[in-house]
């Protein structure tokens, strides 16, 4: 099997060494070419992620994997150049892009979590139920129940539990990362997209994270996008390497580790580029 | 919502689509916020619209009734009348020349220690000169006088009939056609009228025949000035006396082919109106409406203003964003800051009620008295205006230049120190010339927002309308003007609205707008350039 | 024994001293601009302070602040030369009986200047409101839902544009269509005007709104429109990215997003730096000059009989005030008194808004960093 011939989209989406070939794909991604202005960022690009399971999307800077990224909640729509010119995104079987669908119920099932941690500038509390917020939920103790759900569910109850009325800017950087992460899954989103969530965060936030994706993983499927290969090795279960704007390889992680089919994506990981 | 995220793909696929969502005239909420918005954005470009519309809506009508105004200015005879007016003004400028030395001579005599009367006698031989080239005008004065009423006669006659037929239009407008037939309009025969102008000729022929010999006899018996400077003024006066006689076949040559119906071409409404020296409006005789002499005002106190300005702006851009410690520029930016909203009037009641009166007496000090046009003669003049100016201009330049200066990238600076230049060597080589469009640019705002300044010149440039006597050199910088926003403030009051004064002064709004616009899109020109050669 | 020369040692050269001389220049320069300032403002505000206040309790000289300009008399009566205004002189001719005095009429030289105060309070909040309306929706429509295109380059094209016209054509501007050409809803056709009936027996007569506050306020809003525009957009992007994409990641509307995550930390920033720009604008006198002030008015602007009457209605203004007499009327040792005052007062109120603004702007630069 070849995953860069993508022409047929079984070849690139079905992956015969995997068990969670049966699992319900979440998002089905067919022949997207994506531009920015007249720069082609994503070429025929096909992919098949599966629910409940974290897919790490690897591969040099300006590969295309955080455009492919935001193109799942359609933060792209804010880009004025950014365009799809071919191909289906679908979600849950349904086409993002079809006419009947509602850029602001889809953001509310596939949330985000950005490179930068970018708490607003208000309580914790307040940040936690933004979401329920600004979807017109008043009852405070439904309110309540969420935020301490939340945050425990981000692993971050007990160390914020007795200020929670104080700023989230006040937070050190890996606990504005999880305040971010709990913030996105306060929502209840199925899908949770992460852009290198880790980046700026010190190794021992990274592990907190990173210890975070693997319980969230349980009840959400996990796109997370990382310069750090240690960290997709670590964490992700299924792996896709992007080249150009190409998808060079995707399978199992052991298997794009250990045994990767393309030449590219072993000097890759080898580390003789990039 | 669902407590749970659910774990089947039903009702996933089911919160993703919106089949029924609420629209207003076809568009969604967010849709209608957006045009909101949007609509609000485009009041500037329909005020800017607005703003043209309206002053060319207002100014347009100008140039037809500016033609109305020369055609009568012609078919009346006023034109036939002017040409000896000229004459007799060029004899009034000269003899107030013999005045003037008479003034010098006479000062100069008793500051010598004569009395009054010794003074006199020493003077009598200039006095009957004076005298005698004063009186040789009379004759022409005389028929010009006569003229003079023939032609506002024919003027008033025409203006009668003109609102004659106003009056009628609007009673037949109203529908009370009996009445409006009541008022009967006989159109003025100019051919007929001007044949009466036309008709004296030969006694201004020989007016002007008197006028030569007596002006000849009288300049014969010029006496010879004690000082070399006095002399050259009585030269002056006898060259152009002889110049005027020289010239009189010439005007009598004009006077006799001019002719009450020679066309005006359409152009000479513009011209009149673009490069007139005149702006003279609410005059007994004729209206000539010139934008020359407020337009040169202007420029001069502009020039003034700028002169000072930019000395003072781009130094200290550079003292505060080079030299400067921290403490200083967090002082010294908002202090300019605030100086940009000091009110306009209040600086030109400042120069009304203090700066004048300082600067003049500063210009009567005897040891300045060397520098040329010191003492003032006024009070109130382009250079009071123009310091006030400069003070509205610092702010402008010195912000626009301190960005320009800022905006130069670092590692410029830092190859240059790097290389042994110390500081000054650095600002002068390299951050100067880097951001010289930026500060030219600085500059040519500094000098749109000068020119548009309104109160200012209106309070202290002296407002009088003549194109300043250039032949004085420096002196010229002393004399008061008048401006074109200064014109449209102070008339603007008094006119009618929809006589051609009112429109002439839209035109004038109409001069102001198009070079703001000019000078604003030479600035951006400009910083555009500058961009791509720094990118 | 030598010392090895110090290759790092400071040369004595003319480069130095030319670099110490040209700094002096740039630093004198630039104390010489506030040098300048600060005489104008001496001279006024001590000048001034003469007439505003008082060396007896309550200190502040009341009457010039609450009354209303009036004629001043100067005459001698029994001997002493007395100084009164109009009222008060016409009280004294009853007292005395006297239906004559011979006196000298100074104009607007006495009574107070509240009328203009009052005026143009109601032009600079009418005007404020206006333009930061306009300009913070402009900006917000530029800054968060724009896309580049040649539709946005021609706006900010003309909002750069409208930034560089002149003062005096705005008047012009406002004489042309507020003036003479607004339409009024009126029950009667207006012959002398263009007329569009809507109806009911009104019509919409295009003859102007005349000299009016209405008037004035439009025309000093679009003239305080660029910079409270510009200085919006720039409150606007200096929040950052994140707390948009943020909340439209959680399912906000663009709306819901600008409306909580951007707003609330930008409108500070846009009010205070559109408040200087909107203090620049109240110090204005040509935009009003022919489109909203009376040189006189004996009403105070709420004497109407309608509410909405106030509205059309022309009014007394600090800045017109101060053009009239110091320019208008005759000068003499009388008119300086109102002249420093009035120049005292408005000075005060413009330079006050100046002020607040830019201090707040430094204090809020301290508290907004993200």
């Amino acid at each position: 099997m070849n995953p860069t011939d993508t022409k047929t989209m079984q070849s690139a989406t079905a992956d015969p060494d995997s068990a969670d070939a049966a699992a319900p794909a979440m998002i089905e991604v067919e022949n997207l070419d994506f531009f920015y202005g007249q720069a082609q960022a994503l070429h025929d690009v096909s992919i098949r992620i599966p629910a409940n399971k974290v897919t790490a999307f690897i591969g040099p800077s300006g590969c295309g994997k955080s455009t492919l990224l935001r193109c799942f909640n359609r933060m792209n729509d804010l880009i004025d150049v950014a365009r799809i010119d071919a191909g289906r995104i679908k979600i849950h079987g349904v086409d993002i892009h079809h006419a009947d669908v509602d850029v602001i119920a889809l953001r509310r099932q596939v949330g985000m979590v950005f490179q930068k941690s970018n708490p607003f500038p208000k309580s914790i509390y307040e940040n936690i139920t933004y979401g329920l917020q600004i979807q017109g939920v008043k009852d405070r103790k439904q309110l309540d129940e969420v935020v301490e759900k939340s945050l425990r569910g981000a692993a971050l109850w007990d160390e914020v539990k007795d200020r929670l009325h104080t700023s989230g800017l006040g937070l050190s950087g890996g606990q504005q990362q999880r305040l971010c992460i709990a913030r996105a899954i306060a929502v209840e989103p199925s899908i949770i997209l992460m852009d290198e969530p880790c980046s700026a965060l010190d190794p021992i936030a990274t592990s907190k994270v990173e210890e975070l994706i693997q319980q969230l993983k349980t009840k959400y499927t996990i796109v997370i996008v990382t310069h750090n290969m240690q960290q997709a090795g670590r964490c992700s279960d299924q792996t896709a390497f992007f080249y150009l704007g190409k998808l060079i390889e995707y399978s199992k992680t052991e298997k794009i580790f250990t045994n990767p089919a393309q030449k590219q994506t072993e000097d890759y990981i080898t580390g003789r580029f990039g | 919502m669902s407590p749970t995220p659910s774990p089947s793909a039903r009702p996933i696929s089911e919160a993703l689509l919106n089949r029924n969502r609420f629209r207003f005239l076809g568009l969604t909420p967010g849709e209608i916020i957006k045009y909101f918005f949007n609509g609000n954005a485009v009041v500037a470009i329909v005020v800017l619209a607005l703003i043209t519309i309206f002053l060319f809506r207002e100014g347009a009508g100008f140039f037809g009734q500016n033609m109305q105004n020369l055609r009568i200015y012609r078919l009346a005879g006023l034109e036939y009348v002017d040409f000896i007016r000229r004459q007799v003004d060029e004899h009034t400028a000269m003899n107030r020349a013999l005045n003037e030395s008479r003034l010098a001579q006479f000062n100069r005599l008793t500051a010598a220690g004569r009395t009054v009367e010794e003074v006199n006698t020493a003077l009598a031989p200039f006095d009957a000169f004076a005298t005698a080239f004063g009186d040789s005008v009379e004759d022409v004065r005389g028929v010009l006088s006569d003229l003079t009423e023939v032609a506002t006669a024919i003027k008033q006659k025409d203006q009668v009939n003109r609102d004659r037929l106003e009056q009628k239009a609007m009673l037949l407008g109203a529908g009370k056609s009996d009445e409006a037939d009541k008022i009967t309009v006989t159109p003025v025969d100019f051919a007929k009228e001007t044949v009466t102008l036309k008709g004296t000729f030969p006694a201004c022929q020989a007016a002007n025949q008197q006028f030569a010999g007596k002006l000849q006899a009288a300049l014969a018996t010029a006496p010879a000035m004690p000082e070399a400077k006095l002399q050259k003024q009585i030269d002056t006066v006898q060259a152009q006396a002889q110049a005027l006689i020289a010239s009189l076949p010439e005007i009598e040559r004009q006077m006799q082919e001019w002719k009450h119906d020679a066309p005006i071409p359409l152009s000479r409404s513009f011209t009149s109106f673009l490069f007139g020296r005149q702006w003279l409006t609410a005059s007994f005789w004729q209206d000539w409406y010139g934008i020359i002499p407020l337009f040169v005002g202007s420029l001069l106190v502009s020039i003034i203003a700028l002169t000072i300005a930019v000395p003072l702006g781009v130094s200290a851009a550079i003292y505060v964003s080079e030299i400067a410690s921290v403490r200083e520029k967090n002082f010294i930016k908002p202090c300019i800051e605030f100086i940009s909203a000091i009110p306009s009037v209040v600086l030109g009641f400042f120069g009304i009620a203090m700066l004048g009166t300082a600067l003049r007496a500063l210009s009567q000090v005897s040891w300045l008295s060397w520098f040329p046009g010191f003492p003032m003669s006024e009070r109130l003049n382009s250079l009071t205006a123009g310091c006030l100016l400069a003070l509205m201009a610092v702010p402008t330049i010195f912000s626009l230049a301190e960005d320009a200066l800022n905006n130069v990238p670092k590692h410029f600076k830092e190859a240059s120190y790097a290389l042994g230049a110390n500081r000054f060597q650095t600002i002068v080589r390299i951050l100067v010339p880097a951001s010289l469009s930026g500060i030219i640019s600085a500059i040519l705002l500094g000098f749109g927002r000068v020119i548009g300044e309104t109160m200012v010149v209106l309070l202290c440039a002296g407002n009088r309308i003549a194109i300043p006597n250039f032949t004085e050199g420096l002196g010229a910088f002393f004399q008061p003007v008048h401006t074109m926003t200064g014109i449209i403030a102070q008339e603007m009051g008094e006119v009618v609205t929809g006589s051609i004064h009112y429109r002439a002064l839209f035109m004038v709004g109409i001069v102001l707008f198009l070079l703001s616009l000019g000078i604003n899109y030479v600035a951006q020109l400009i910083v555009r350039r500058y961009r791509i050669s720094i990118g | 024994m030598h010392a090895p020369a110090n290759p790092f040692a400071g040369q004595k050269s003319s480069s130095r001293s030319i670099e110490r001389v040209a700094f002096g220049v740039c630093r004198s320069a630039t104390y010489f601009i506030l040098l300048c300032a600060a005489c104008i403002f001496g001279t006024i505000l001590f000048k001034g302070a003469g007439t505003v206040f008082q060396t007896t309790a309550p200190f502040i000289n009341v009457p010039f602040l609450t009354q209303a300009p009036e004629t001043l008399f100067v005459f001698e009566h029994e001997g002493v030369k007395m100084k009164m205004g109009d009222k008060e002189f016409r009280r004294f001719k009853e007292e005395k009986g006297l239906p004559d005095i011979a006196a000298e009429s100074y104009v607007y030289s006495s009574g107070g200047i509240f009328p203009c105060i009052v005026g143009t309070v109601l032009l600079v909040v009418g005007s404020m409101f206006i333009a930061l309306f306009i300009g913070i929706s402009s900006a917000i429509y530029l800054n968060e839902y724009s896309t580049h295109g040649r539709f946005v380059t021609f706006i900010r094209l003309a909002i750069l544009n409208l930034a560089g016209v002149p003062s005096i054509v705005f008047g012009l501007f406002g004489v042309g269509l507020f003036v003479a050409f607004m339409p009024l809803l009126q029950n009667f056709d207006n012959p002398a005007a263009p007329t569009l009936p809507v109806g009911f027996g009104h019509y919409l007569n295009f003859s102007g709104w005349n000299v009016c506050l209405l008037s004035g306020w439009f025309t000093l809003a679009f003239m305080a429109l660029p910079v409270v525009i510009t200085a919006s957009e720039e409150s606007l992007k200096a929040v950052p990215m994140g707390f948009r994409e943020g909340s439209l990641a959680l399912g906000a509307t663009k709306w819901q997003s600008i409306r909580t995550n951007v707003l609330p930390y930008a409108l500070p920033g846009m009010l205070t730096s559109s408040i200087l720009g909107i203090a620049r604008v109240a110090g204005e006198t040509a935009p009003i000059m022919f489109t909203a002030a009376y040189v006189v008015r004996d009403k105070m602007p709420w004497d109407v009989e309608r509410p909405l009457d106030m509205l059309f209605q022309g009014v007394m203004a600090l800045p017109y005030h101060i053009y009239v007499v110091s320019s208008k009327i005759p000068q003499n040792e009388y008119t300086e008194r109102v002249q420093y005052g009035a120049a005292f007062v408005f000075l005060v109120i413009v330079m006050g808004i100046a002020l607040t603004s830019i201090l707040l702007r430094i204090k809020m630069r301290a508290r907004y960093r993200w």
